[in-house]
């Protein structure tokens, strides 16, 4: 079949009914369209076929037979310098897709209404069909409105990160994109059981790799069992289906009733996994339930008694309530996915879609007991994580023992369906709380019990975090597990502090109700973090705020209102943090042993680079993702920036004090900040510094009372996270943790069948992130003061920018309904519910 | 006019019997087919399989490959078959548009999360049991008509039925759309063609004079989703009274329905909100869905303000 790519002529031996993704990503090596969910609902894998968009995951081949065929490695249009200028992107797994779409839409647009600004429903109804898990919508619709405008018709402007251009024209290489010689691929057989002792597993194969625990029981369904390979992944997947397995089946546990059975006994509870980031915290267990923890409570013997006076007094400042929040699954656009190849001399190559290069070679030389010299861990680029990829995961596990025992490079990427089941979630929660002010308004006592359900896994740790709010009031804080034969949590942007502040902030926001006080008032008077108070004092003069409407007030159909959230985040930093420094002719190229998940972790290091040594971005070069580079802080904790920034600095200092002259090479280090840290030596290379980063949203709605919708119309996010050292892409991490707030409050949630545990929600369709059209208008406002202590002045936001969205939106519907969401998702038949009472 | 069935090559009825037809595959490269894919598109040229024909008497054929974009953006048929226009240009995303025809949207499987996961069989693919009913009823059919609760996915089915369409399909004489699903007490298929039969077109009866619609879905998300419930209302006012009403609803039901009691309360005058909530009665709600109760009223009670132009804000 002949099929026209790009301009170029091909044959191809592709089958008719193949999709067209495949033709061009195996077939061709066209790696820009990527074919991120297989269903026609991400549009990562966006071509246009004779100038239209189509999504070629569900194009068959003979669609395309004698047509021109244009993929984002063809394109080259103002829009994709638009994207460029404008940060349309963080990991830029989506961008291929949405640019391919966006340059048909501008070309459209302006040929039909001449070069001005297109509404913004314009945009979402045309990038309907594309989706961006890290919610890089504010940049998308900057960078369309800007090239419709025509002002990217001529040359290129700085890009706002340094690796934009490759992202924008499908070049950058992702590891679902590496294709090495007589390379196999894998796939991974799962549990179609939630609880069973495997007793066979019969596959019509040589190749196969065993992915049980010793004990041989699954505990969910999903649970990986063995791996497989085949020259083909059609190949692979047919194999893997038509696998046997003997199954003794265990009874299970599907929700929390006292009579489950149990899911582990005394030995294998020992390995329970953990969704917990540090350490996980210990807890005695009763039958499914572990816990409690409750070692960081303050007086909490006074706090109960105090609660318990209070209620039987019918307090009125007795603020009680239990709320939930659902499973959240990470689902980041790139799929984990990992390419496994034995060199001759018996070196281990793993090109990993990883958040840790640096863990990943440690955990893979431990596992598989080579030298740390001989693992070589390889990620240019990552799309997306927000804390799934994190050291040596199942699918590399499958693809290394499958490319020892081939003696091949095996490829295993995981189908959407398994991204969605079982390769990171949220905990869900069950939270009690009770929060009791005095007569003079001040917090007397907190009382917070969060039972955690991250299915097989133990280390919920949300009542924890509570300590760090609100002063020093008497509080008891009680953490749990309950354990189920459900796929494991694992940890998610900012562990335990969504859930937390669901309850914390909604119940301190009806403590000001009632109080009849100013939420932000309140909220200033309770917290002594003086940035915060500077945050409190931004929000509280903001138009918006000072008009809201009362509470109750609003009647019709439509009502708007407007909530206020706070939050709380550790400042981490990873002290062993190098960078390294070489002059390479007229360019200074950076090393470190860290990797770009989308957070802009190249573009801090050159900017830092560009403002020390007076240099002109191309004359900067940073190499990352590479393990073998001196070590560099994995992207967890909001780390990074407060890690690789002080050390490159000190690394330009270093080499200016040398010379900039060719073949020149420093090595920088992170050093120390004054006063120290908190921990007094690094734990697993992490070092709690002092001071806490913080965040007030405000959020303004518009509930739809008869159809029970919710539109986020506005939102303003306030960091308190020191000096900004690229401020576009730190604007677009906070407006992504927005995006990412509203679907967690809004949409989001993962669904099990409540017979069989079967993961329902296993496509894109039905697991539901926030799409372009849901993008409210944000503003992102900067405190840059209060961390002169730190080395280089600033600390990570990540994850202080997503935690207490959820939470803003919640009291915002009060505020707009005189109801409040108790439960999250606030879904519909919630909505509608709740209202109608 | 209809399609010249002694066009069609006889290798592809053939074929069509033992495969699975494939239209724009939007629907069929999603799932498992029921057999080899038989590749329709070859027939577009054919007279009146694609595109929309306008006919002496100012009414539509509309070929079976006609895609959905291109009914979306055909200003005559937004003209004379509002609803039917604005029913295209909603659903789905411009890339599925682009490529999905009328024909497979008539015919495409439902979308039960149950049916789509190869880790159950039911009714509809060979085995005699519904998980849904058991499990997660969610996003159910709330009005219940037999062993399946899967809502029928078909946006312009139920558009369609308030034209009183007609389909042609290639061994039997014109059909009224509603007969290609039947009652929906069938649970082991979407649609009643039998393995073979062809999808060949859509007539539309004459337009309306004046005639005034609106379509809606509610759903979560502001784009992109599959619609909790949606509907679709034709009127047509004589001054301030109805003169003709026509109201669909999707999302609640096997089938796509007509809802004839709304329309008879409209023309006789009730108020709208007293008219969508005659619906209500239609309903037997599953363990999770009674919300669907409200929101059926709720969509229609939307599409009946829009079209009649009183919409409150
Ligand atoms: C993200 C997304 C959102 C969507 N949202 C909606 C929505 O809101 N509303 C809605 O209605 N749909 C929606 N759809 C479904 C979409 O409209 C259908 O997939 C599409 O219309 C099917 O048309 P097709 O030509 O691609 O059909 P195909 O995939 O080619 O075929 C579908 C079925 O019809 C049969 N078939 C097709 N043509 C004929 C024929 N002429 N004769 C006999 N049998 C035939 C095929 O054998 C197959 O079983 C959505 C799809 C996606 C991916
Ligand atoms: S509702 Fe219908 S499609 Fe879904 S599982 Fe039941 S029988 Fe199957
Ligand atoms: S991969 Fe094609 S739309 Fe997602
Ligand atoms: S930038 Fe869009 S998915 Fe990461």
């Amino acid at each position: 079949m002949k099929i026209m790519v790009n301009g170029v002529p091909h044959e191809t031996d592709a089958g008719r009914d193949d999709p067209v993704v495949d033709v061009l990503r195996d077939g061709l090596g066209l790696t820009g369209a990527k074919a991120a969910c297989r269903t026609g609902v991400c549009g990562a894998c966006t071509i246009a076929v004779d100038g239209t968009p189509q999504a070629s995951c569900l194009l068959p081949a003979a669609a395309v037979e004698g047509r021109a065929v244009t993929t984002a490695e063809g394109l080259d249009h103002p829009v994709q310098r638009a994207f460029a200028a404008h940060d349309g992107l963080q990991c830029g797994y989506c961008t291929p897709g949405f640019v391919v779409e966006a340059a048909a839409f501008v070309d459209a647009w302006r040929a039909e209404h001449g070069d001005v600004t297109p509404p913004r429903d314009r945009i979402a109804a045309a990038l309907a069909g594309h989706l961006c898990r890290c919610g890089a919508y504010a940049g998308i619709y900057a960078a369309v409105e800007a090239a419709c405008r025509g002002e990217h018709d001529g040359e290129a402007a700085a890009p706002a990160r340094v690796e934009a251009m490759e992202k924008i024209t499908g070049h950058a290489r992702y590891t679902t994109d590496v294709r090495l010689d007589g390379q196999l691929e894998g796939a991974i057989i799962r549990s179609a059981q939630a609880h069973a002792r495997v007793t066979s597993v019969e596959v019509d194969h040589a190749h196969v790799v065993d992915l049980l625990p010793p004990d041989r029981i699954v505990r969910y369904v999903g649970q990986p069992i063995a791996a497989v390979t085949a020259p083909t992944r059609q190949e692979v997947l047919a194999i893997a289906e038509s696998a046997r397995i003997g199954y003794e089946p265990l009874p299970a546990a599907l929700d929390d009733a006292p009579d489950a059975p149990p899911v582990y006994d005394e030995q294998s509870r020992k390995h329970a996994p953990s969704s917990s980031e540090g350490l996980t915290l210990p807890g005695g267990w009763n039958g499914n339930v572990r816990g409690p923890f409750s070692g960081v409570s303050r007086r909490s013997r006074t706090a109960v008694n105090r609660i318990e006076a209070a209620r039987r007094r019918a307090d009125p400042l007795l603020v009680t309530g239990t709320f939930s929040t659902a499973v959240q699954v990470h689902t980041p656009l790139e799929p984990h996915a990992c390419v496994a190849r034995w060199d001759e001399r018996g070196d281990l190559h793993l090109y990993l879609s990883t958040q840790t290069v640096a863990l990943a070679a440690e955990q893979a030389a431990k596992r598989w007991k080579l030298d740390a010299s001989r693992v070589h861990v390889v990620a240019d680029h990552v799309g997306g994580g927000f804390g799934a990829k994190s050291g040596i995961t199942v699918e590399a596990v499958a693809a290394v023992e499958l490319a020892r025992l081939c003696r091949a490079p095996v490829r295993v990427v995981l189908s959407r369906a398994e991204e969605l089941t079982d390769a990171g979630s949220r905990p869900g929660s069950r939270t009690r709380i009770a929060l009791l002010a005095d007569g003079g308004g001040e917090l007397s006592a907190l009382a917070m019990d969060v039972h955690g359900r991250g299915g097989v896994a133990i280390g919920s740790s949300a009542a924890l975090l509570a300590r760090l709010m609100y002063g020093t009031a008497p509080r008891r804080l009680r953490d749990f597990d309950i354990v189920t034969n459900e796929p494991p949590g694992t940890p998610f942007r900012g562990p335990g502090a969504p859930p937390m502040l669901w309850a914390l902030e909604q119940a301190v926001d009806e403590m000001a109700h009632r109080l009849d006080e100013d939420p932000i008032v309140l909220r200033r008077r309770w917290d002594g973090n003086p940035k915060r108070h500077a945050l409190y004092d931004w929000a509280a003069a903001l138009p918006i705020w000072r008009d809201r409407p009362r509470t109750g007030s609003r009647s019709g159909r439509f009502r708007r209102g407007v909530g206020v959230a706070a939050a709380n985040w550790m400042y981490l930093v990873a002290p062993a943090t190098k960078v390294e420094l070489e002059v390479e002719g007229d360019t200074v190229v950076a090393r470190t042993a860290t990797q770009d998940i989308g957070t802009g972790a190249r573009t801090v290091i050159a900017g830092v680079l560009a403002e020390e040594l007076g240099l002109p971005a191309d004359r900067i070069r940073v190499e990352i993702g590479r393990s073998g580079f001196v070590p560099g802080p994995p992207a967890l904790g909001s780390r990074t920036t407060a890690s690789v920034a002080p050390a490159a600095r000190d690394a330009a200092r270093l080499l200016r004090a040398q010379g900039l002259r060719p073949g020149a090479k420093v090595v920088g280090r992170r050093r120390g900040d004054r006063g120290g840290y908190l921990t007094p030596f690094p734990v697993h290379g992490m070092a709690l510094g002092r001071g806490f980063s913080g965040a007030v949203h405000v959020t303004e709605v518009e509930v739809d009372t008869r159809l029970g919708t919710i539109r986020p119309l506005r939102v303003w996010g306030g960091i308190a996270a020191g000096r900004i050292y690229a401020e576009r892409p730190a604007r677009n991490q906070c407006e992504g943790g927005i995006i990412q707030g509203l679907g967690y409050a809004l949409y989001e949630e993962r669904r099990t069948d409540p017979v069989t545990g079967t993961v329902l929600t296993a496509g894109l369709d039905d697991y539901h992130i926030p799409g372009i059209g849901d993008t409210p208008e944000m503003t992102i406002h900067f405190h840059q003061d209060g961390w002169e202590h730190v080395n280089g002045h600033g600390v990570g936001l990540g994850e202080v920018s997503t935690v207490g969205v959820a939470a803003s939106v919640a009291n915002a519907v009060h505020n707009a309904t005189g109801w409040r969401p108790h439960d999250l998702p606030i879904r519909p038949d919630r909505l509608l519910e709740g209202i109608s009472r | 006019m209809t399609v010249p069935t002694d066009l069609l090559p006889a290798d592809l009825l053939l074929a069509a019997r033992d495969g699975e037809p494939r239209a724009g595959g939007t629907d069929l490269m999603s799932r498992p087919a029921a057999g080899p894919h038989v590749d329709l598109t070859g027939l577009r040229d054919l007279p009146g399989m694609s595109g929309i024909t306008w006919q002496p008497d100012g009414s539509a054929h509309i070929g079976a490959l006609t895609t959905i974009a291109d009914l979306a953006r055909d200003a005559r048929l937004r003209a004379a078959y509002p609803a039917l226009a604005l029913t295209a240009q909603a659903l789905a995303t411009p890339q599925i548009r682009a490529v999905a025809t009328v024909g497979g949207n008539l015919l495409q499987r439902n979308r039960c999360r149950y049916y789509r996961n190869p880790a159950f069989t039911c009714h509809q693919n060979g085995g005699n049991s519904c998980p849904a009913r058991a499990g997660d009823t969610l996003y159910a059919a709330v009005i219940d008509t037999g062993p399946c609760l899967a809502p029928h996915p078909s946006s312009l089915a139920m558009a369609l039925l308030t034209y009183d369409a007609s389909v042609q399909v290639h061994d039997r004489g014109p059909l009224p759309i509603a007969s290609l699903y039947g009652d929906g007490s069938d649970p082991s298929r979407d649609h009643l063609l039998d393995p073979g039969e062809l999808l060949l077109a859509i007539h539309l009866p004459p337009p309306v004079a004046g005639e005034r619609a609106a379509y809606h879905r509610a759903t979560g998300r502001s784009e992109a989703e599959w619609p909790l419930v949606e509907a679709v209302a034709r009127v047509v006012l004589d001054g301030t009274r109805i003169s003709h009403a026509a109201v669909g609803a999707g999302g609640v039901a096997r089938v796509p329905l007509r809802l004839g009691e709304v329309e008879e309360a409209v023309l006789a005058g009730e108020p709208f909100t007293a008219a969508a909530a005659l619906t209500a009665a239609r309903c037997t709600p599953a363990s999770g869905n009674a919300y669907k109760v409200t929101l059926l009223a709720g969509t229609v009670l939307e599409v009946l303000e829009q079209a009649a132009g009183t919409s409150a804000s």
